[in-house]
């Protein structure tokens, strides 16, 4: 019997929680991880009072708190190119198992991370810079916290593939890839402070939506206002995993044993 | 989602079909041949890892790879793991074709490689065999059955629950074989199982290869550990510079060159040795202080250095035939271990 799908995600997701286990005690994630990850938004958010502008403390808060679950969610290009390094990668690929849902399920502790993290940094840190939120906002608030988690995750899943062959790249393609979604995504300018071009390339990161359909929550617009960008985020995090899955079978299995780049590691 | 491990071209199908039950031999190698691309500086070049290499191993057979670094064994196993595609020639397990066939291929077998990495060492041995479990398709009650089955059998039930990265060589290397038993394969490649383990972690490794064998299991083993070869192999093949020179019965292997017996004598003067050296058939003598070694490459030829040598008066005198070693260094020459 072939392993499934979901059996795949299912299993390589309780291999990546004992993983995480392993690295985190819930002190060292709470006061370690999560508490850099607030100073963070505290700092960005900071600088939106030096700004003096109205509604800048806001739109900081609101960006740089989403923003938070991005930087777990990019890890997966990290703990991906791990595989190799490990030497159990050759043995994935000599497995029956379908490398794409392995690789999906052995990082998906992360967008739980970054979910906790932004949440926590939301609804924690959120009414000390005036954003607040009533019980009515709370679910659909939580939904695209998770949606962010996993779209950003999938375009991380994309990035993880592309640098399989090159490990060394895989921190630099992370935070280059983190600190462009920070820069043009939305999260401290504008979309609209960019050039047009930029503008419309951010149209493809799921980011870019979910943060537009938070603060149309936030300001309490109309539901048309949250679906739209919530519809736009799930059908471009779509195209990232299928783009990954593609990327990763012809542009990176193919070659490498063609080429012989999947080593069986020592 | 698309597979990732299919590609090539043969039809989807064919790619999902089980493995030939009937098929005579569990591994056919036939000229199979693999080059590497390199570049040196600004020069582009090509290094030949394997050329025109055939082998047949049959169902049940524990086979030897033998060969220095760099002789080629590790790109044959690549290539009967489906990670590597031949550059020519095709290869066969269990009758399914490694390119072409590649998903039911890595049904069918196991991968064992020697040496620390492999395994995900933050996890317990028993997380890391529920994963592996996992990927073979295997599922709750099953997956959990077999974990703990092969965690008795590789005797390592007690540590079950400690992650691995405390575990000692030898028990990382019984954690891999369990890994590597996870989707009961028929055939298993072993790839330098043994290598850095201390000698009572590799006997009692033989022991398990033993074991696999009596189940009626193919083991595709290679070394370059000629004892650890001659104790638990039915046949070797001997493998330098990606050349295939020879398959043979571990004992034939010996019996082949055993025109090549030693005479070995004590009390054998310069003089003696020289004219020793002279005789038809003798390929190679040494001689230090008073001790004569002689090869020879036939019979005759080793009786007449016995009647030499006992018209001399020469009387402590012994003959052997050479062992798997001196074999294997008759063959690939005396360059040791060293990589080509």
């Amino acid at each position: 019997m072939y392993p499934t799908a979901f059996h795949l995600v299912r299993y390589g997701f309780l291999n990546a929680v004992a993983d995480f286990k392993a690295t985190y005690t819930w002190r060292s994630w709470s006061f370690g991880w999560l508490g850099r990850m607030l100073a963070q938004v505290l700092f960005f958010t900071g600088l939106g009072r030096v700004l003096d502008q109205p509604g800048a403390v806001r739109y900081l808060a609101l960006g740089n708190a989403l923003m938070t679950c991005v930087v777990d969610t990019m890890a997966v290009v990290a703990t991906t190119s791990g595989e190799r390094r490990a030497g159990t990668l050759s043995l994935l690929v000599a497995s029956p198992a379908d490398l794409m849902w392995v690789f999906a399920g052995r990082s998906l502790h992360w967008p739980l991370s970054g979910f906790a993290t932004a949440s926590a940094a939301l609804f924690g840190l959120g009414p000390l810079f005036g954003v607040t939120w009533s019980a009515a906002q709370v679910a659909p608030v939580l939904l695209l916290i998770a949606l962010t988690a996993l779209g950003t995750y999938c375009v991380g899943l994309f990035l993880a593939v592309l640098v399989l062959n090159a490990p060394r790249l895989r921190n630099v393609v992370s935070n280059c890839a983190y600190l462009a979604m920070m820069a043009f995504c939305g999260v401290q300018v504008p979309v609209e402070f960019w050039p047009r071009g930029v503008g419309a390339a951010v149209q493809a990161v799921p980011l870019t939506h979910t943060l537009r359909a938070l603060r149309a929550v936030s300001d309490g617009r109309p539901a048309a206002e949250v679906f739209g960008p919530v519809g736009a985020a799930v059908l471009t995090a779509g195209c990232w995993l299928l783009a990954a899955g593609v990327t990763l079978r012809w542009l990176v299995a193919v070659p490498a044993r063609r080429a012989g780049t999947l080593d069986l590691s020592y | 989602m698309v597979s990732t491990e299919e590609y090539g071209t043969a039809r989807r199908g064919a790619s999902e079909r089980p493995a030939d039950p009937a098929a005579a031999d569990a591994i056919v190698v036939e000229d199979v041949g693999r080059t590497f691309a390199v570049r040196r500086g600004r020069a582009a070049g090509e290094v030949t890892a394997l050329s025109g290499v055939s082998l047949r191993v049959a169902r049940g057979e524990v086979h030897g790879l033998l060969g220095p670094n760099g002789a080629g064994k590790t790109t044959l196993c690549r290539i009967l793991t489906t990670t590597l595609e031949p550059t020519t020639g095709s290869a066969r397990v269990l009758g399914l074709d490694v390119t072409r066939q590649s998903r039911a291929v890595r049904r069918s077998i196991g991968l064992v490689f020697g040496g620390d990495r492999g395994l995900y060492g933050r996890l317990s041995a028993r997380e890391n065999l529920w994963f592996w479990c996992a990927m073979y398709g295997l599922r709750r009650s099953a997956l959990r059955a077999r974990t703990e089955l092969l965690l008795d059998r590789v005797g390592l039930l007690d540590r079950a629950d400690a992650r691995v990265d405390t575990f000692s060589r030898g028990m990382k290397q019984r954690l891999h074989l369990a890994r590597g038993l996870v989707g009961d394969p028929r055939v298993l490649i072993l790839d330098e199982p043994t290598m850095g383990m201390d000698p009572v972690a590799a006997l009692d490794f033989r022991a398990l290869v033993a074991e696999l064998r009596a189940e009626g299991r193919t083991v595709l083993l290679t070394t370059h550990d000629m004892a650890e070869a001659a104790a638990v192999c039915d046949r070797v093949s001997l493998i330098d510079r990606g050349r295939l020179l020879m398959t043979e019965d571990t004992d034939a292997v010996g019996r082949l060159l055993s025109g090549y017996e030693r005479v070995v004598a004590h009390g054998v003067s310069a003089g003696l040795a020289r004219r020793v050296g002279a005789l038809t058939g003798v390929v190679a003598v040494r001689h230090e202080a008073d001790r004569l070694e002689a090869e020879t490459e036939r019979p005759s030829a080793t009786a007449r250095v016995l009647g030499v040598l006992a018209a001399a008066g020469v009387h402590q005198v012994s003959t052997a035939r050479p062992d798997l070693a001196e074999v294997y260094l008759h063959l690939v020459g005396r360059r040791g271990m060293g990589v080509t």
